[in-house]
């Protein structure tokens, strides 16, 4: 049986990781200290080079 | 973010922390505390309706404190989960005083004030930091004058005040006008609380409030409360009005602001603060004041840098067509101070180093690019891990194995491990994935080559 | 799934009142009373909140009470919340195909918040054109396609490498396919790695052991690919090697072509000699510098930043800096100068190694690109922008940064994949921000220098990431895609023309021939349902699953009503 994993983070960076490993069929934990996940690139309103927008 | 919320292999343990751990790779035992949001996760749709009547206005931290939010509140409009949550620090209720409105008004009957913090036990074969980083607080920098002048802002302020979803709706607007908009209000209620009190007085006596102060002596009334009161009640009242007028007169001058100053390496590559380099705030600025030209094609903007870092695929080129297009005017050289001139004006002294020449400017606005700084919550949350840090507070990790922490099975991705933009951040995320299901996938190499 | 491909639609109406969020605005009673005229409407109901639980097991009860065939909800946005009623509608015996979304919150009741009789009017409209399409859908059932467990990695430098060993560590299959006669790429030639000052060929020696000794993966040297069918999951990849050519079933594709050093003929009086470039200078550092060299001037920048070449080469800076150091290390009386227009010196490492590298007595000199170096016999002339003074350095050595290049081999594998690249000639990845790894087109992913430059830490994360990316669709074992995508309608139709092929951004299209002749083939695994194809369709032949003409026609038909 597969074990879980813990993700510590809910930006940019832990958003992707959790959504890798649970497409690999593995159960991810992802814990957020904020009421949101999100982090720091959900307060920005475009992103370089393309400006598409951040959420 | 919103595949997150719906993903059937993720559980979302927002507003939580860990708290302890055991075991090693392959078997980490996790102690996480969530924290009482008073809201039942179950039974809160989301709908805001709480949030709407709340009497309690809160700083928004989401907005860096430029805007509000109440005391049951979502993080941010399009945040997931979705769940509110009520500050325990500023709600009236659970502050001791009488409320309980939002219980009132929530038609899911999601509000329970007697909800506690729950402690939870994971059983994980690896784990994932991704703490991310926070933003340098440039108070440190005395000659900046960050709190001192309101019109220097931080850039992911000046973030929040070019998001249409921020709290100018996107109009660049001056702080020091915002802060002027922002007194007019209350001044407004006072007036037409107090107007109303006046005209009872006119009824009364059937005489305009202006007639009988003009009539009256001080001193006259001295005997009658009644009229005397109401002299008070004119006399500050029309002390209001004029201030209020000059306010409004004032406000009416207010242009958003048009020439732009970005100032880089804000306690990075800076040895009394942090002497690396952030990597991300060259483009941060550029972004910015390209997004600021495509609001107002009136506005320039003037970057004031070292070296202008535009490393990553298609920034030199987003750095030329700022500068072409957008208005963007780049100084080699770090600004030495910041000063207020008239109508709350920043003014930047430096050197042109091109030029050799010190020299000041004065902008509506300064954008500090402020430095990535370790995150403040890392050092206790890498006792917890037990993984080592480098000398700034960054995860140590080396060049070999990018994501590995010192502790086998603990795998760090993003900004925790050291500064870097969203498609690095992105690729580690996927790294740290691999080395952490490389651990929870044990995999069978009996099987053979069918290839020979 | 349930087919429910029945005779005469049954529409269920849910109207959510989304708390306050839309009844606060819109006038639900009249919304309801109107749902209630329109053609093949058969219950009507309005929820507090539709997707609560309670909302939810209304909709299954609608369904089973009244026979509805059709399910329309008048809510917030499919974004959020179609999978969940889609779901709900499975779960009471109904394709969840048969299920349509109104968005009268986000679009209606919050645009309109101060403007009641017209947002009611509004919603009205837009229920209605939901409603009239509604009527039309088909069921659809997801397409399911297997993946062969086998990754192919193109490029056998650093990054394909350390891609293919992740994806062997979890067990699957990986074929290795390099060019050259050994495993390491450019590392084969590098001295030491900054700023660790690892020599290079240990980490390629540490490498290639490993790839060697994997019982996963199987390495063809000397070998490349010349022929690429297929789509996720099922590739079918010939690959020419000494023995001939390998046909080989493969799941998925990681390119990892890597780039190479650019070649600055003609500039600053480049002979190979005593004008070398940086990546011939690393050659020199492996032998042991020359200790007649005392003085050493390099230029960054060559070559690049330029009109020809705009980009930023990101890592030749660092690159300088550290054998700069080098250089110092062993000849510590030696005179080194950079000069340089902006020291790419990001992050933590990269800036410790700069000062460091001033602690140790190497200089820079900033230049302006409209005055650059010129280079003479045994010196180097420079305007030194900053003390605004013209400058002549002795030099027994120049050595010229070159930027990475776009390899010579992106060309055909773009071809042969149908894989983008950017104006530079690196492959374009699917977004530059959210996906660096992945491409546009499903099953194929990129990393290392073929993306764009970068240094071995970068490398190694990125080939990680890549070996995570593509263990996705491995790890599934199948591909299901979503079945609202494009289909030959009206195959009589198609002429074979072929204007839709080279539009789909995701090669999901094909020509063929059958009894018919020349023909359009949808891809149905590889097809994203974007709708460029059927909007170029002059002959109205292909259409898109739940978005058909005819569909559409009926909404503009129930708006203009």
């Amino acid at each position: 049986m597969t074990k879980d994993v813990l993700i510590i983070g809910g930006g940019i960076a832990g958003i992707q990781a959790s959504l890798d490993l649970a497409d690999m069929g593995v159960k991810v934990h992802l814990v957020e200290k904020l009421p949101s996940i999100g982090g720091k690139m959900a307060q920005l309103d475009k992103t370089f080079p393309t400006n598409d927008c951040a959420i | 973010m919103l595949d997150v919320g719906r993903h059937p292999n993720i559980e979302l343990l927002a507003y939580s922390e860990v708290e302890n751990l055991e075991g090693q790779a392959g078997d980490f035992r996790i102690t996480v505390r969530k924290k009482a949001r008073y809201v039942e996760e179950n039974k809160c749709t989301g709908c805001g309706a709480c949030s709407e009547k709340c009497p309690t206005t809160v700083p928004d931290a989401f907005n860096e404190g430029l805007g509000t939010r109440r005391a049951v509140y979502a993080y941010f409009a399009q945040g997931i989960p979705s769940t509110r949550t009520i500050d325990p620090d500023h709600c009236r209720q659970l502050k001791g005083k009488k409320c309980g409105i939002c219980a009132k008004i929530c038609q899911a009957d999601a509000i329970d004030f007697d909800q506690k913090d729950r402690m939870m036990e994971l059983n994980v074969g690896a784990i994932i930091l991704a703490a991310g980083y926070d933003v340098f607080d440039p108070s440190l920098i005395p000659e900046y004058r960050y709190r001192e002048i309101p019109n220097v802002v931080t850039a992911i302020e000046f973030e929040r005040i070019l998001s249409a979803s921020g709290p100018t709706g996107g109009h660049v607007d001056r702080p020091s006008d915002l802060a002027v908009k922002a007194d007019i209000e209350p001044l407004e209620k006072k007036i037409n609380k107090s107007g109303r009190t006046l005209e009872k007085f006119e009824k009364k006596y059937n005489q305009t409030s202006q007639e009988f102060y003009t009539s009256y002596t001080p001193g006259e009334y001295v005997d009658d409360d009644d009229l005397k009161k109401w002299s008070d009640k004119y006399r500050d009242h029309f002390s209001i009005v004029q201030t209020l007028e000059a306010l409004k007169k004032k406000a009416k001058t207010f242009d958003p602001a048009k020439r732009l100053a970005f100032i880089q390496c804000v306690g990075s590559r800076d040895f009394r603060f942090y002497p690396f380099c952030s990597g991300y705030c060259c483009m941060h600025s550029i972004k910015e004041a390209i997004i600021a030209n495509e609001h107002d094609p009136e506005t320039t903007s003037t970057i004031f840098g070292m070296d202008i870092r535009a490393v990553g695929k298609g920034f030199e080129e987003y750095k030329i067509r700022g500068g072409n297009t957008s208005g963007i005017t780049y100084v080699r050289g770090r600004a030495a101070e910041i000063t207020e001139g008239p109508e709350h004006n920043p003014v930047v002294i430096y050197e042109d180093t091109r030029e050799r020449k010190v020299k000041s400017q004065d902008f509506d606005m300064v954008i500090l690019a402020t430095a990535c700084a370790p995150s403040k919550g890392i050092v206790e949350l890498s006792k917890i891990l037990g993984i080592a840090l480098d000398d700034y507070g960054f995860v140590k990790t080396s060049a070999l194995s990018p994501v590995d922490t010192t502790v086998p099975g603990i795998f760090v991705c993003g900004c925790a491990e050291s500064p870097m933009d969203v498609p690095e951040s992105v690729a580690q995320a996927s790294s740290a994935a691999e080395r952490a299901a490389e651990i929870v996938f044990q995999p069978d190499f009996e099987k053979g080559k069918a290839i020979a | 799934m349930p087919e429910n491909n029945d005779t005469e639609p049954k529409i269920g109406v849910f109207i959510c009142h989304c708390g306050s969020n839309i009844a606060g605005y819109l006038d639900m009673e009249a919304l309801a009373d109107y749902a209630q005229t329109l053609p093949h409407v058969a219950f009507v109901q309005r929820n507090l909140y539709t997707c609560s639980e309670t909302g939810i097991n209304e909709i299954k009860k609608g369904i089973e009470d009244h026979n509805l065939n059709r399910v329309v909800v008048a809510s917030c946005s499919p974004r959020t919340h179609e999978p969940l009623f889609r779901s709900s509608c499975e779960e009471a015996g109904l394709n969840p195909y048969l299920f349509e979304m109104v968005n009268i919150r986000d679009q209606c009741s919050w645009v309109h918040m101060k403007e009641k009789e017209d947002g009611t009017a509004k919603a009205k409209d837009l229920m209605a054109m939901g409603i009239a399409k509604a009527a039309l859908l088909k069921a659809q059932n997801p397409i399911i396609s297997e993946v062969t467990p086998r990754a192919l990695i193109i490029g056998g430098g650093m990054a394909g490498m350390t891609a293919a060993l992740g994806l062997a560590n979890r067990g699957y299959e990986v074929v290795l396919v390099e060019r050259e006669t050994s495993l390491g790429g450019l590392l084969n030639q590098l001295n030491r790695l900054g700023p660790s000052m690892i020599n290079a060929a240990d980490v390629v020696q540490e490498k290639v052991k490993a790839i060697m000794n994997h019982p996963e993966v199987t390495v063809f040297t000397e070998a490349g690919v010349v022929d690429v069918k297929g789509f996720i999951g099922k590739f079918q990849v010939g690959i020419e090697t000494r023995t001939g050519i390998k046909n080989i079933d493969i799941g998925v594709i990681v390119v990892a072509i890597g780039g190479a050093p650019f070649v600055p003929h003609g500039m600053y009086g480049y002979n190979g000699q005593t004008v070398i470039t940086q990546f011939e200078f690393e050659q020199r550092l492996k032998e042991g510098p020359d200790p007649e060299i005392k003085n050493i001037v390099m230029i960054q920048c060559v070559g690049i930043r330029n009109e020809e070449r705009p980009y930023c080469s990101r890592i030749c800076c660092q690159t300088a800096v550290k054998n700069a150091m080098l250089l110092k290390d062993h000849n510590p009386d030696a005179n080194v100068f950079i000069l340089y227009r902006d020291m790419q010196m990001y992050g933590v490492e990269n800036e410790e190694m700069f000062r460091d590298s001033k602690a140790k007595g190497v200089r820079y000199i900033h230049y302006d690109p409209a005055i650059p170096p010129e280079v003479e016999s045994h010196k180097v002339k420079v305007y030194h922008s900053l003390l605004g003074k013209d400058m002549a350095l002795p030099a027994d050595l120049v050595v010229l940064s070159t930027p990475l290049v776009a390899h010579k081999d992106v060309g055909e594998t773009s071809q042969l994949l149908r894989v983008p690249v950017d104006e530079n000639g690196f492959f374009l990845e699917g977004h530059v921000k959210l996906k660096p790894l992945d491409f546009a087109t499903d099953g194929i992913f990129l990393c290392g220098s073929a993306r764009f430059p970068a240094n071995i830490r970068e490398t190694i994360a990125q080939g990680l990431g890549a070996a995570s990316r593509a263990s996705i669709p491995l790890s599934k074992g199948s591909v299901v895609v979503e079945p609202i995508i494009s289909v030959l309608a009206d195959e009589d139709a198609c002429r074979g023309c072929g204007l839709c092929v080279p539009l789909c951004p995701y090669g999901a299209l094909e020509i063929e021939h059958n009894q018919k002749g020349r023909k359009v083939h949808v891809i149905d695994v590889a097809c994203k349902g974007c709708g460029v194809c059927a909007a170029t369709c002059y002959q109205h032949a292909l259409t898109i699953n739940s978005f058909t003409d005819e569909q559409i026609d009926a909404q503009i038909d129930a708006f203009l009503a």
